[in-house]
């Protein structure tokens, strides 16, 4: 075992002294189009607007209603984006994002209660176009794959963060009259404000 | 934390399809000045879109046309770029050889498309932002665009846990990829780059195996000597991260600043990735999602399994089988 180890210690020492310098980079493993994937939906307006209402959404309700958007949101992405991929078809989707914020908001401000199937089945439709949307992004030089794996841990990894910090923020054992509660409330009053001008801004182009 | 994992483990997986994308996609363009201020242009690898769609532009005093460049009396100083890096197209070396003087590199990649010249003339505080803006670009995008780092340092952070065991152990990872950084990118050692890759993937198995090894009840070594297996691995890895740095054939005199902003950079992005992954873990456990702790064998195979995937691609490379 001794005399096998000192083997294998001088073969690495000789290995270390008698090469030359390595000479490329280390290209065996490379992410590439996986975050340009992740990036541009958080350079885009409507993503991130409507992502972070989602997410604040979802913890504003607990964690009980939260846990199946984990899944279910970047699940929903991925089929979005591989539709629009395989159908050709690429739309911004700009109405359709303003009317989904003004309906995000207005359900945070109102602090409504929903169903964890409703909520769970409005973000999967919600990430389906918003998905769809993004694959307007994808070049031929793009790596698909990696495109819409990028795409789809962005969403997870926003909107699990979101609504963990939403949750966080307001406390399990929310008081709907605790300043807490009133602060996320009036959060989404703005974004439902922002999701008008922005179905204006639309209808307006 | 389960989630967190089929996450990771689902992104990684995809990442063998970028091996081929990324492959040859370094192009190095030769500029050799013939006489004052007139070079001429080769590439002597050619990137994969080909030398003929590669979009360059020189210095605006400068009159570029293929294999000539003109740039009077001025020389060529300024600012170069390259529009179209991307996938397949990831980084580019500009060498420059004047007529009198050292041979200078310059590296343009996707994350930082225009370099500054510097010219043969002492560094100027323009030039050192320049090269500082580049180095640490590059560093940032190297660690980030690595799977295999990632996925190395993403098991670290599984067996270790949260807390003060994790700061050491990265601490030390940190401290062994910065020696062997130094000691691979001035030549004090030098390692050939097939051999070295498979080694990283060797790494990476080991990892796996001591997350499964720990999900058994035994305290394997990295459970118990996490500094020590971070800094011994931090050491072959620092290699891998200079091989970056030493193929791009930077000028001796710029090698100490350009090897800090490189490794600056890569503990920015090495940093970045530890916080979000441990966000992530508190967002998981506010939330309640399902946690497998340290008794899950599920990411110790996962990671196992696609560090031996690469291992055994890597290790056909060195038996120059591919």
């Amino acid at each position: 075992m001794m005399r096998r180890s000192r083997q294998a210690g001088v073969g690495a020492l000789f290995l270390l002294l008698s090469a030359t310098n390595a000479k490329a980079h280390i290209l065996g493993a490379r992410l590439g189009d996986f975050y340009a994937g992740a990036a541009h939906p958080l350079t885009d307006l409507k993503d991130v607007t409507l992502w972070v209402a989602l997410g604040m959404l979802a913890g504003s309700l607990g964690a009980k209603q939260t846990r199946p958007l984990l899944l279910l949101f970047p699940f929903g992405l991925a089929i979005g984006v591989t539709s629009a991929m395989a159908l050709n078809v690429t739309s911004e989707g700009a109405l359709f994002a303003a009317g989904a914020l003004v309906l995000l908001g207005a359900l945070l401000a109102a602090a409504a209660p929903i169903p964890v199937v409703a909520l769970g089945g409005f973000a999967l439709v919600l990430a389906m176009m918003r998905g769809a949307a993004n694959a307007a992004a994808i070049g031929p030089e793009t790596n698909r794959l990696l495109f819409v794996a990028g795409l789809s841990a962005a969403g997870y990894v926003v909107v699990t963060l979101v609504s963990a910090a939403t949750l966080a923020f307001r406390g399990e054992m929310a008081d709907a009259r605790a300043w807490r509660s009133i602060a996320i409330r009036a959060l989404g009053s703005w974004l439902a404000a922002l999701g008008l001008m922005m179905g204006g801004l639309a209808l307006a182009s | 934390m389960r989630l967190l994992a089929a996450w990771i483990v689902a992104a990684t997986l995809l990442a063998p399809a970028a091996i081929l994308a990324h492959e040859s996609s370094l192009g190095v363009l030769e500029l050799r000045e013939v006489r004052q201020g007139a070079y001429v242009g080769r590439w002597t690898m050619e990137p994969t879109i080909g030398a003929a769609r590669v979009d360059l532009r020189a210095p605006p005093h400068c009159f570029l046309h293929m294999p000539q460049l003109e740039c009077g009396a001025k020389g060529l100083v300024g600012a170069m770029t390259i529009g179209n890096l991307g996938s397949r197209m990831s980084a580019a070396l500009i060498k420059i050889i004047p007529l009198q003087g050292e041979t200078r590199s310059y590296t343009i990649t996707s994350a930082n498309p225009t370099v500054s010249i510097l010219g043969s003339e002492a560094p100027t505080l323009e030039s050192w932002i320049a090269l500082g803006a580049t180095y640490l670009n590059y560093g940032v995008d190297h660690i980030l665009l690595g799977a295999d780092h990632l996925l190395f340092v993403f098991g670290l952070i599984w067996i270790v846990g949260v807390g003060r065991r994790l700061v050491s152990t990265i601490t030390a990872f940190t401290i062994g990829h910065s020696i062997s950084l130094a000691a691979a990118a001035f030549g004090v050692i030098g390692v050939p780059e097939r051999p070295l890759n498979a080694c990283i993937a060797l790494s990476i198995v080991f990892v796996g195996v001591e997350i499964v090894k720990q999900r058994r009840g035994e305290a394997g070594l990295t459970a118990r000597y996490p500094w020590a297996v971070a800094g011994g691995f931090g050491l072959v890895h620092g290699i891998g991260f200079a091989s970056a740095l030493a193929g791009l054939g930077i000028e001796r005199r710029l090698l100490p600043a350009a090897l800090g902003f490189f490794n600056i950079g890569v503990e920015i992005g090495q940093l970045a990735f530890v916080l979000l992954t441990l966000a992530l873990i508190w967002a998981h456990r506010r939330l309640g999602a399902v946690l497998p702790g340290a008794r899950d064998p599920l990411p110790g195979y996962a990671i196992g399994s696609i560090a031996a995937f690469w291992f055994i691609g890597r290790l056909l490379r060195v038996l120059a089988i591919d």
